[in-house]
């Protein structure tokens, strides 16, 4: 096998390297973030615009109650902060709210039932996705060889084929003189 | 059937049990109505609360346990309470020695405005002010008019966003009245 034929391959490998570190280390980021949680060290203004952050208001479009200015937003951010003071954990917080409103007053749906669907599928997008990459870093893996041994293979020319044609009949003549 | 028709027949498969899901989701939830949120609250003991009458009296929800009763949440600013306030002091009228209880819960409101209101619109049952809104969250209130609607146990029944409609409200409530009192 000659250099050329080498050389697309071990770049072929590099890429497919390069592209699982990628999805390694963007995998890393997502786990710590999602690990990191509620923060016990944060202040309680920190907390409380944390949980407002992840709460709609109930009487606007599309903002939270942290970013609401309307007094309903305003009285949420209070309780809430009353609520923190008085030893309740976020979970409990959200769930007090979730219980008058329902799960649409989460920003982010919750991880059961239909709205699971928002977590899992972009799960298999992106295994889909591996799968289909994968599979034709593979093939362009195994292009050069295929190239390299169709070009061991490749049919003689016309006049070369006539010149050992030749040679050939010249042999066998030589030898039944 | 060679490999790679079989192939596209699988992947023609896929596409169309992909497509057929999206329209199917498509379908079910352009036809429902936006505005329409259910509450949770719906069959579950109505939150209680003691909240001072306009007088300065308290008022205690839970004491009214084993009767019929309407919580309104308005507003002297909201035109859509105006419209509702007629439906809401006739059923107190028809139905309060039925064992029906109307009571007004005044939001994001000042007490002089709630006190001109009440008089101007000749509302005779008990209004008490919701200064923190501490109750319009446990009720899980989006705006004003809201009512709800609790039953002889406490239970919530219904809940009426926007202005009340004379036939629901009454229906609702004549369904829960012995058939001598309706």
């Amino acid at each position: 096998m000659t250099a050329t034929a080498i050389l697309p391959r071990v770049r072929a490998q590099l890429s497919l390297i390069l592209i699982l570190l990628a999805l390694l280390a963007a995998g890393i980021t997502l786990a710590v973030v999602a690990m990191r949680g509620d923060g016990a060290n944060q202040s309680e203004a920190q907390q409380v615009q944390q949980i407002a952050a992840g709460l709609h208001c109930p009487v606007c479009k599309d903002l939270s109650v942290a970013d609401s200015p309307a007094p309903l937003a305003q009285q949420m951010r209070e309780q809430i902060a009353q609520k923190l003071r008085a030893g309740e954990t976020p979970d409990q917080i959200r769930a007090q709210f979730v219980a008058a409103y329902g799960d649409s007053v989460l920003m982010s749906p919750p991880k059961r039932g239909l709205s699971a669907a928002v977590y899992v599928l972009p799960t298999i997008v992106i295994a889909a996705g591996l799968a289909v990459a994968t599979m034709l870093v593979r093939r362009w893996v195994r292009r050069p060889e295929l190239e390299s041994d169709e070009d061991d293979a490749a049919p003689m020319a016309a006049s070369d084929r006539r010149a050992v044609l030749k040679a050939v009949e010249r042999l066998r003549e030589e030898e039944a003189a | 059937m060679s490999p790679v028709t079989r192939r596209r027949a699988l992947l023609l498969g896929v596409v169309a049990v992909v497509v057929s899901a999206a329209a199917v989701v498509l379908s079910v939830g352009l036809r429902r109505d936006p505005s329409a949120v259910p509450s949770p609250l719906i069959g579950r003991t109505a939150p209680d609360f003691t909240l001072n009458q306009l007088d300065g009296k308290p008022f205690t929800l839970s004491t009214l346990r084993g009767q019929i009763v309407v919580v309104n949440f308005w507003a002297s600013w909201c035109t859509e309470c105006h419209t509702e306030q007629s439906t809401l002091n006739q059923t107190w009228q028809r139905f309060q020695d039925s064992g029906v209880v109307v009571v007004g819960v005044n939001f994001e409101d000042t007490t002089d405005d709630a006190i001109d209101y009440v008089r101007t619109a000749s509302v005779s049952y008990p209004v008490v002010e919701d200064s923190d809104s501490r109750t319009a969250l446990a009720y899980g209130l989006r705006g004003v008019p809201e009512t709800f609607v609790i039953d002889r146990t406490g239970r919530i029944v219904d809940r009426i966003i926007g202005p009340v409609d004379a036939t629901r409200l009454t229906n609702q409530i004549t369904s829960m009245l012995p058939a001598g009192e309706q």
